[in-house]
């Protein structure tokens, strides 16, 4: 018994983990079709400015946070700037022009910050630890489960409850009915880039503190935000951390009982299967959506 | 995006392309311009290359990529040994150049930069090459140019034994880690039940299946075999099931990364087991101060380190480190070391053959290599018929209040530990 | 591909006039004497030879993922293909002992093999959905192969693989295995085969459907055009010659291993390629990997051992934003992309 309810813990983990990283890419992708390959680098960006404030200020971890949050939305806003240069067909020559600006970013950090891998706050520490069970929860674990719903629920009260966020959820679902309803589309491009800056700010101490960070680590990062994205459908917060858990959950799963080994196939036979059995289901309108 | 008609101007319309036509497309693309200043560019560098007195040294590394921490270590124990010769006066009065190059982790770039550095640069020798998939092509090169290679970090057996390759030395091998770490479980740590966990590269792959060999050989069982992709970010799953199978040791083929979520895991799951050995990636001194005091205990592989050096080289190991933290303001360490070691074996059997006023010819360099016979740092290097080195054999350290003691062979240990400190008192 | 090119030999004299009547033959004549003529004046010059031949063949790579892009396929897992097409021919030439010759056609089929499964379950997938189901798709191949260790022995990567054979073509004898001038002019052959191939799927009826199923599936349905079969052929052919290259990688190299050939790098690849040189146009992703290849290689990797790649990112960051139709743009006056 214990061991089911262990891969659950570690599962959802992995899942809240996904699910972070995730947000902002979902968000800034919605609103602007920006598919941006870069997107693991700011995520690597904020895990660094987070590493040295811990290093060498010597700032609490849980204080790395703030500075993350208020940093890296100017970078998104830079990054928004960069991407409003790139001309028609805008998805597939952004995905272009992002994936250059991934190596310029990857060259940047590695002689910037040397290749040396980087852990932040590797202190073992149990939360919850239940010897009868052998049951345990470590704080990363329940960080991450926590720091996802509480962003996950902020997200969605934003993109519900407020005029703001309707707006948002607009652009997201009919760029151009949105337009014509009123909403100034460009202007709804510029605040999804200021929030998903700081879902970045958010998620790149949580990387650094989960993962190890190095220059050329983005492209995980890059692909686990892709991934979660369109498999939980674009735009959709709440799905997002489901999806997110399904995948870690299942990889839990196929790490038990069929080996570290398989798990990365098990993720692809499930993505495969939701993305064929429903297409239009997760493809959100007309399942015509381009590139 | 319009639909237009189907681009033909039908074939009527060809006859009309005349000369007229022609310059003026030519005039309007600058395309063509750029094409031709390309093609200029790249033909430009096949002409110099002058000055006989050099004597050029290739280097292929994994300077950026995944690979790229270890990959810059052993550029910069390379780069250490090409300055200590030059700062020497260079070879019999020659200076040595080191041309460096990049392959990104990726194989086909390895082959392109050395047919660079041959053709180009016109090498005497190759050094570097940090993973077997980025040696292996380079080897085959070496081998149809006859320009000797010695590789930093090949372990691969099939490199070497499934085809004679006269030119194709390296400095370090499988059976150097897996004979004295199977010794070490049987012997220290009297284990019963042995899990192991592996990376899916050739290099910790072969490891992973070498050792479950030799320690099944003394009857030692593994329960336990798994295999996970470079750069798994979990491994709590894996650790339930190493608890489920009952080990008392944890056998790592993982490198440094993957050895740093690892044990960090390990420790925040209280799983008891005996020891956590990990050949690679534990003996750095900055994992040691990465992970702190989660690394109290552990038991890592190194062939070098400052301190831990081939008996009677201490004055050597002591001059090299103090002048690598002159030079680059950072602590060498084993990867750095099998850089070093690797240029040093080419840079020794150049100065033999100048020395005797021979030409510095592939055949011949590669000669010298073969009869060379030096103490070295790292090792005692002298190269079997396959270009292996005999005598390469790590030793087995433990981190002992953040530092690396020797704890296997018997011969060379200095202290231990009998069980890993728990991190819960 | 037997299929598939009977039409341009019935077809011959016209599709050559209209290579003619098109504004870039010179262009391409221009590039493709460059290429045929420069070993005339440097005859000793191996490193060339190595790298412009890798060009030529990533040409190839990046038109098959072009043939799909046509049809608005924007594939972001053509390294299934090409590891499947290696493993194929690989593991045939190590267990059968039978020549190159036989086994990377043969391995290409198993590539269009991989490709029909693509065919049958994504083909209700458009766009975005079907670029994650592709990515998705190179995980299945390459965690069977890592883990099928008796057969292919998995992450130990197959070693040992044969070269390219002798050529013999009455009674002169081409040795691709050894000579890299020999290995150039195939792998230009190569290209110049799959470029003409590239130019008549884009010119022809197929091709304009094919652009048609882009625009608009609706509209293209109602023009009459057989939207499924279309888009299948398309694939098929695209996988077929994904596959070829990675056969042939398999016996350029002489070794592989999973992380080798199903790797992102390899599916990334001509898609940047493609979009660098224009993929509306037929000669768009050949230029691309002809220019963007051995710039990297041979002028900034020498001259910037330590930041080439971020001059290499400048490089496609510029070309985005003064061409973002790819740089065969400037070569038609029209400007027009179809």
């Amino acid at each position: 018994m214990w061991r089911w309810t262990q891969i659950l813990v570690a599962g959802g983990a992995l899942g809240s983990f996904y699910a972070l990283v995730a947000l902002g890419f979902s968000l800034i992708f919605g609103v602007t079709h920006a598919f941006n390959l870069a997107y693991g680098e700011f995520i690597l960006l904020s895990g660094y400015l987070a590493y040295f404030l811990w290093k060498s200020w010597g700032l609490p971890f849980y204080g790395t946070i703030p500075v993350c949050l208020v940093v890296m939305p100017g970078a998104a806003l830079l990054l928004h700037l960069f991407l409003r240069r790139v001309r028609s067909p805008f998805e597939i020559n952004s995905l272009v022009a992002t994936f250059g600006l991934a190596l310029v970013l990857q060259n940047l950090m590695l002689a910037l910050f040397s290749a040396d891998y980087r852990l932040i706050q590797p202190e073992a520490f149990p939360f919850l630890h239940l010897p009868a069970t052998g049951l345990t929860i470590t704080d990363k674990q329940f960080g991450l489960l926590t720091f996802s719903l509480a962003a996950t629920l902020l997200v969605h009260l934003l993109l519900r409850h407020t005029f703001l966020g309707k707006a948002l959820r607009a652009t997201i679902q009919e760029r151009e009915a949105a337009e014509l309803a009123g909403i100034n589309v460009n202007r709804m491009g510029w605040l999804a880039f200021a929030f998903g800056g700081l879902l970045i700010g958010l998620a790149g101490p949580m990387y650094g503190q989960t993962m190890y960070i190095y220059p050329a680590g983005g492209v995980e990062a890059t692909l686990i935000a892709i991934t979660i994205t369109i498999f939980a459908g674009v735009g959709r917060t709440r799905s997002l951390l489901l999806g997110g858990w399904l995948v870690g959950l299942a990889e839990a799963a196929a790490a038990m009982w069929l080996g570290g080994s398989w798990k990365e196939l098990v993720s692809a036979l499930l993505l495969i299967t939701l993305l064929v059995v429903r297409p239009s289901g997760l493809a959100g309108r007309d399942g015509n959506h381009k590139p | 995006m319009e639909i237009a008609n189907p681009g033909c101007r039908s074939a009527k319309s060809w006859p009309r392309v005349n000369s007229g036509r022609l310059q003026l497309s030519f005039r309007r693309s600058g395309l063509l311009q750029i094409i031709l200043v390309l093609f200029v560019i790249m033909f430009a560098g096949s002409v110099g290359a002058g000055g006989k007195e050099v004597i050029r040294l290739g280097e292929i590394n994994p300077l950026t990529g995944h690979l790229a921490q270890h990959g810059q270590e052993i550029h910069q124990g390379v780069v250490y040994a090409v300055e200590e010769v030059n700062a020497q006066g260079g070879i019999q009065g020659r200076p040595v150049k080191l041309c460096s190059r990049d392959d990104q982790s990726r194989p086909e770039i390895a082959l392109n930069q050395a047919q660079e550095l041959i053709f180009r640069e016109k090498i005497a020798g190759l050094v570097g090459g940090y993973v077997d998939s980025l040696v292996a092509p380079v080897s085959e090169l070496a081998a149809r140019y006859q320009v000797p290679y010695v590789a930093s970090a090949s372990l691969q057996q099939a490199l070497t034994r499934q085809r004679r390759n006269p030119y194709f030395f390296r400095v370090s091998r499988l059976d150097g880690i897996v004979e004295p770490l199977s010794r070490f479980i049987d012997e220290k740590l009297k284990a019963r039940r042995v899990a192991i966990l592996h990376i899916a590269t050739p290099g910790s792959t072969e490891f992973a299946a070498s050792l479950r060999d030799n320690l099944s050989k003394v009857g030692i069982a593994v329960p336990l075999l798994e295999k996970c992709r470079a750069g798994s970010r979990d491994f709590s799953t894996f650790l339930l099931k190493v608890k489920q199978a009952g080990v008392d040791i944890l056998v790592s083929g993982g490198f440094y990364p993957d050895n740093l979520i690892l044990v960090r895991q390990w420790r925040e799951m209280r799983l008891p087991l005996k020891a956590l050995v990990a050949p690679w990636g534990v003996a750095y001194q900055s994992f040691i101060s990465t992970l702190g005091r989660a690394s109290e205990g552990l038991l890592g592989m190194c062939a070098w380190n400052p301190g831990i050096t081939w008996p009677g080289t201490e004055a050597a190991s002591c001059r090299f480190v103090q002048g690598f933290r002159q030079r680059f303001g950072q602590e060498p360490n084993t990867t750095t070391m099998h850089g070093y070691t690797s240029a040093r074996a080419l840079l020794l059997a150049l100065a033999q053959l100048a020395s005797r006023a021979e030409p510095l010819t592939g055949p011949a360099l590669s000669q010298a290599l073969r009869k060379l016979e030096v103490v070295l740092p790292m090792e005692h290097l002298k190269f079997d018929e396959y270009g292996d080195p005999l005598y390469y054999r790590q030793v087995v350290v433990q981190i002992q209040q953040g530092r690396m003691v020797v704890v296997y062979p018997p011969e060379r240990a200095k202290g231990w530990l009998p069980t890993a400190p728990s991190l819960a008192e | 591909m037997g299929t598939i090119s009977r039409k341009p030999y019935r077809k011959q004299n016209n599709f050559f006039c209209r290579f003619l009547a098109s504004e870039t033959w010179p262009l391409a004549a221009v590039v493709g004497g460059l290429l045929l003529a420069w070993p005339l004046c440097f005859p000793k010059a191996d490193l060339y030879y190595q790298v412009l031949g890798m060009a030529c063949f990533y040409g190839v790579l990046a038109m098959a993922w072009n043939i799909l892009a046509l049809a608005g396929g924007i594939s972001l897992g053509h390294s299934a293909f090409f590891g499947l097409g290696a493993y194929g021919s690989g593991l045939l030439a190590h267990y059968q002992g039978w020549s190159p010759a036989v086994t990377i056609p043969l391995g290409a089929m198993v590539g269009a093999g991989y490709g029909v499964l693509w065919g049958i379950f994504f083909q209700r997938l458009r766009g975005v959905y079907f670029g994650l189901a592709t990515l998705a798709a190179v995980e299945i191949p390459r965690v069977i192969i890592d883990n099928w260790g008796s057969f292919t022995y998995g992450s130990l990567g197959l070693v040992g693989i044969p070269g390219l054979p002798d050529l013999r073509l009455g009674a002169v004898e081409i040795s691709l295995g050894a000579s890299l001038r020999a290995l150039y002019y195939f792998l230009l052959a190569l290209m110049c085969l799959a470029g003409a191939l590239h130019f008549w799927v884009m010119h022809s009826r197929w091709g304009w459907g094919l652009r048609a199923i882009r625009e608009n599936e609706a509209a293209a349905a109602m023009l009459g055009v057989n939207v499924r079969r279309s888009f299948f052929l398309a694939l098929l052919l695209s996988s077929f010659l994904a596959g070829l290259c990675g056969g042939l990688y398999a016996h350029l190299l002489g070794l592989i291993e999973p992380a080798l050939v199903f790797s992102l790098h390899l599916s990334a690849l001509p898609l940047v390629l493609s979009i660098f040189g224009g993929r509306f146009h037929f000669l768009g992703p050949l230029l691309g990997a002809l220019l963007l290849y051995p710039l990297d290689q041979l002028v900034l990797q020498p001259y910037l051992p330590m930041g080439h790649a971020a001059i290499y990112g400048v490089v496609i960051i510029a070309t985005i934003f003064f061409w973002p139709r790819g740089l065969t743009t400037c070569l038609s006056k029209r400007r027009r992309s179809v």
